[in-house]
């Protein structure tokens, strides 16, 4: 199983293992990683699980989808070209090592 | 699954008078809180959750909290609806309504519609110099934004209004009143009439407006369906958007270094919202069923007990917000759950954010100067299901 790296705005890391075929709000959500609201539950509707992908596994995440897109323009912190609701980021084996920075606000 | 219309055993029994919690449910969801987070109360005939971290740990597991309630209030008013269903139904009803209702479309398609409208309303009050900004603008404005973003073009702000007042009253029959059970089946059976006749419109032009998204839907949706689930909307559409700006308002009335602060800096109108809906969540309970046994807040329930979640209390929980009777705009960052979580995560939040923080606040306050509350008026603060301010009596120069 991937583990993923979440690195908090004080940055400070935490590795947490990832379910491959769930996603990556739930990685961090089922290991009480500070700073992923969530409220919607995963269904991009609520844009409190903004995270910013580390410019070295941009390509390895790819881009939004058209509703996440939509979505990003409202989140509370800045929207970055990196950004994405991490509620739409499958995981996958291909994610090992991934790291992701978590914004200021989500809300 | 069978309903459980009784304590479970184990469950601290607590009796609580409706028309206190109607008046000011605070003072007992604090004592509930603190010596029974769980506890089955007779007169609501549910167990109230109160505490933060069990709210949202039941938000979390929808498939052991279900929305599917047997003997539903909602579902005796409006007939099965997307906020009485469990994914996937829950899911394909609110993939049907939801595209109008996301940010973007609220920015691109009805924003201008309701900066006209909140003009409109003020032109029309502005040289009066007093009024009640609930009956006089709030109420209205939501209404008639709803009937915008729901398609409804042929009626009024004032049917919208009739409508909701009448739905959300039967909701709240705890006491079951016949009265309320009657007027609730006049609006129901009003709304499906309007809905049916601008879904047949819909259906030969889209108008980008919910009845139109769930009429060309690509997971069909029935007529039946539709004019439900605009019920529901019209429900928690008015009162939500005007709950939270008249609440707002009034706190900024009495704060008047707030006030100026968020005169001065308009970025401070979302912190408004957001505290004003943590301090006084329009919505300030839900009803859950339990699927299977669960253990919650110290207590065993067997599968079918009935639980509310008391979200306003959740937003007063002294463990995550310090001072949390107080309403301050500064306060360190928690999210607050007046839009609910998970899968039913308010659908308008997004509407209500823009047509309040974004345009209704600023405006009124921009545009009637001298803007002051009316010493010894009878501005109630009421209700525990839905909260808001029954009038908020205001003075101005003309």
């Amino acid at each position: 199983m991937p583990i993923v790296i979440f690195e908090l705005p004080d940055g400070t890391q935490r590795k947490v293992t990832a379910d491959s075929g769930t996603v990556l709000m739930q990685a961090a959500v089922s290991n009480g990683v500070d700073g992923i609201v969530a409220e919607c539950g995963g269904n991009a509707s609520c844009a409190t699980c903004h995270v910013y992908v580390d410019e070295r596994h941009g390509e390895l995440v790819g881009p939004p989808n058209d509703v996440e897109d939509e979505m990003l323009d409202f989140t509370a912190a800045e929207r970055r070209p990196t950004s994405r609701l991490s509620c739409q980021v499958q995981v996958s084996d291909a994610l090992d090592g991934l790291v992701v920075h978590i914004p200021e606000e989500q809300v | 699954m069978s309903t459980l219309m009784a304590a479970a055993p184990g469950a601290p029994v607590v009796e609580l008078d409706l028309a206190e919690l109607r008046d000011d449910p605070y003072p007992a969801y604090a004592e509930l809180r603190r010596t029974a987070p769980l506890a089955w109360v007779p007169s609501v005939g549910r167990h109230l959750l109160t505490r933060y971290e069990d709210i949202v740990r039941a938000e979390k597991l929808p498939e052991v909290f279900s929305s599917r309630e047997e003997g539903s209030l909602l579902l005796r008013t409006v007939g099965p609806n997307l906020l009485r269903e469990d994914d996937p139904e829950h899911r394909r009803l609110r993939a049907a309504a939801e595209p109008p209702t996301r940010p973007r479309q609220v920015r691109d398609l009805w924003a201008g519609t309701f900066e006209r409208n909140a003009h409109d309303l003020l032109d029309r009050i502005a040289g009066r110099g007093e009024g009640d900004l609930i009956g006089d603008f709030a109420e209205p404005l939501a209404a008639a934004n709803l009937a915008v973003v729901l398609g409804l073009r042929n009626a009024s702000a004032d049917d919208i209004s009739d409508w909701s007042r009448a739905m959300m009253a039967a909701n709240g029959n705890y006491a079951d009143d016949p009265d309320i059970w009657l007027r609730a089946e006049q609006a129901t059976r009003a709304i499906e009439d309007a809905v049916a006749e601008m879904a047949e419109a819909a259906r030969r032009e889209p108008d980008g407006s919910v009845i139109s998204s769930m009429v060309h839907a690509a997971d069909p949706v029935e007529l039946t369906e539709i004019q439900n689930n605009i019920k529901v909307i019209i429900g928690g559409g008015v009162n939500e958007p005007r709950d939270v700006f008249g609440v707002g308002a009034q706190a900024l009335l009495r704060r008047p270094d707030v006030r100026d602060r968020v005169v001065a800096d308009a970025g401070l109108w979302k912190r408004v919202f957001e505290e004003t809906a943590r301090w006084i969540s329009p919505i300030g309970i839900y009803p859950r069923q339990l699927t299977q046994d669960y253990e919650i807040a110290g207590v065993a329930l067997p599968a079918g007990s009935r639980v509310a979640l008391v979200i306003a209390s959740g937003n007063r929980d002294e463990s995550v917000f310090e001072r949390a009777d107080e309403f301050d705009i500064d306060r360190p960052h928690r999210p607050h759950l007046a839009f609910g979580g998970g899968p039913h995560f308010c659908m308008g939040a997004w509407v209500a954010r823009h047509e309040v923080s974004a345009l209704a606040w600023p405006l009124v306050f921009s545009r009637l100067k001298g803007l002051r509350l009316v010493e010894g008026a009878d501005d109630r603060m009421e209700g525990w299901v839905f909260r808001g301010l029954t009038s908020l009596n205001v003075t101005w120069q003309a």
